[in-house]
């Protein structure tokens, strides 16, 4: 538990002496205003519904390039056999980079909360609505981070595992738009491996456990693939 | 203290390490010498538990490193062949987060880490950040992260590459203080280092351990006989090389008319060169015994390519 925290603290540390934490903090809120933005004045509506689908769909392309350098800039850097040559396991290495990753995350989402409080100064938003859409929203951050890490345990190159990363996300998007891909029997049994299918619930200010279990099933199965391509790695 | 029986290590189908076997008593300062390439990085690695070896088993500080990796690594310092720093880190910090991996918190993590900078001569430099140091003391700022929790067992991949003269020495005196209440095998390709630091010494090449003992013993394992040295001008290396005192005869250069040879031979040949310079008409400039340095015997060891 401890070593979690303490490569936690590092890999925060990391992230904002480097300018990493800034671009994407100022990148993320920029898109995020924008789409309040348009979404609030195109559609008229006391909503963050256009804000919140458009931010999980920019997470698909944030989040990889948020985690791309984890485990491919600590095998480059040779820091990995640092790592691993300590008393700490590997999943708490793991454990560790992922908690880090969502944590920036964290700190995108609550930039954003401003939007909810102009909405509630001019109109009156569905405050359920506004919490599960926020729910999903890190839901979908802690499954994006995982896969990202898988990615980055996968090669020791930066941009080639943000490219793996999104490349692996994109399927988990495009299934959710099947059926204009496939037959309909098909088109049902994938329907439910799509991110925007669980996210709509959310959205609609619906908490359903099966959606829920899948943001918890999609984080658990990529941080353990990410374990097992990590260790993995040492016995080639 | 460290037991290594029959190490193998595969790389797919590159066998990198075969059949490796040696014991590091408690408080030897052991050299681990080989050419790059050999295995010696791949041994290390095993050591520490980074790697899983192919067959065989290690034993570090009393425990397998196969079925109690953490407690070997608790007690293992261990120096990979590049320093493992995160450059966007100071100083401070980077030692700070090691000692909170290796279970130091609070004052005891002050305390740690103030005292290993201090021992690697790093005091004043906390705040520096790694990735602008320079190599020399990028690989003090690694030798401090081996030392920090003042293992019984290290293991330094090549502590002293791409320092200068005074930071040599000032790492030397440092390994050597070690000596007696510290294991530590460190590899490195520098023979004067082995001279300098180590009473014994391994040496590996192709992924077999070739030779290991005292300096002293690895010297007597030289070629036959002795060396020495002939300088002529006016006589070949066929010519040297038939006298019948002469095993072998190694052609160094030239330097105009003169000729370098490097003669190997069991009993002194040097009245018989002597002789037949005289005969032939020949000049002779240098004609001296040399003893075996480790290099040579080195060379000898781990064969020529």
């Amino acid at each position: 538990m401890r070593a979690i925290w303490t490569l936690w603290k590092k890999e925060m540390r990391i992230y904002f002496v480097s300018p990493l934490a800034y671009v994407f903090l100022s990148a993320f809120l920029f898109l995020a205003g924008l789409f309040f933005y348009l979404g609030v004045t195109l559609t008229g509506e006391a909503s963050l519904r256009v804000l919140l689908g458009n931010l999980a769909i920019t997470q698909l392309f944030v989040l990889p390039m948020l985690t791309m350098r984890h485990f491919a800039e600590e095998r480059r850097l040779g820091t990995l056999e640092l790592l691993m040559t300590a008393p700490v396991s590997l999943g708490a290495i793991v454990l560790g980079k992922w908690l880090a990753s969502l944590t920036l995350c964290l700190l995108m989402f609550l930039g954003t909360l401003v939007f909810p409080a102009v909405l509630a100064y001019y109109g009156d938003p569905d405050w359920g609505v506004v919490f599960t859409s926020y729910l999903g929203l890190v839901g979908v951050a802690a499954a994006f981070c995982a896969a990202g890490l898988f990615a980055s345990s996968l090669t020791d190159d930066q941009v080639a595992a943000g490219l793996v990363g999104i490349v692996l996300l994109l399927p988990f998007w495009l299934v959710g738009r099947a059926e204009a891909l496939l037959p309909e029997e098909w088109a049902d049994t994938v329907r439910p491996l799509s991110v925007l299918v669980h996210l709509d619930s959310f959205n609609r200010g619906v908490l359903d456990s099966a959606d829920i279990f899948y943001f918890v099933a999609f984080t658990a199965v990529f941080l353990f693939l990410t374990f097992r391509s990590l260790e993995s790695r040492r016995w080639r | 203290m460290i037991e290594a029986i029959a190490l193998t290590k595969s790389y797919g189908p590159r066998l990198a390490l075969n059949n490796v076997s040696f014991t590091i008593e408690r408080g030897e300062i052991v050299g681990f010498l080989g050419p790059n390439g050999a295995g010696k990085t791949t041994t290390m690695r095993i050591l520490t538990g980074f790697l899983p070896a192919t067959g065989g088993d290690a034993r570090v500080a009393g425990f397998d490193v196969f079925e109690s990796p953490m407690e070997v690594k608790r007690r293992v310092g261990y120096l990979p062949e590049s320093p493992p720093l995160y450059p966007e880190l100071s100083v401070g910090d980077y030692l700070g987060f090691i000692a909170e991996l290796r279970g130091f918190t609070g004052r005891a993590r002050h305390q740690r880490t103030g005292s290993v900078m201090e021992r690697v001569g790093l005091s004043g430099w906390e705040r520096r950040i790694l990735g602008s140091l320079s190599k020399g003391y990028r690989q003090r700022v690694g030798l401090a992260q081996a030392l920090l929790h003042d293992p019984p067992v290290l293991i330094l991949d090549e502590p002293t590459s791409g320092l200068d003269p005074a930071q040599l020495v000032g790492i030397r005196d440092l390994v050597k203080s070690l000596a007696g209440t510290h294991t530590v095998i460190l590899s490195t390709h520098i023979l004067s280092e082995v001279e300098a630091l180590c009473p014994r010494a391994l040496v590996i090449t192709k992924g077999q351990l070739v030779a290991q003992g005292s300096l002293d013993e690895l010297r007597a394992m030289a070629p036959r006989g002795d060396w020495y040295l002939v300088e002529v001008d006016g006589l070949d290396g066929p010519r040297l090389g038939a006298l019948p005192q002469v095993d072998l005869v190694e052609p160094l250069g030239a330097d105009g008319a003169w000729r370098t040879f490097r003669l190997n031979a069991r009993v002194d040949p040097r009245p018989a060169v002597a002789e037949l310079a005289r005969e032939a008409g020949a000049r002779v400039r240098t004609l001296e015994h040399r003893l075996p340095t480790l290099e040579e015997a080195f060379v000898s060891i781990v064969g020529r390519e």
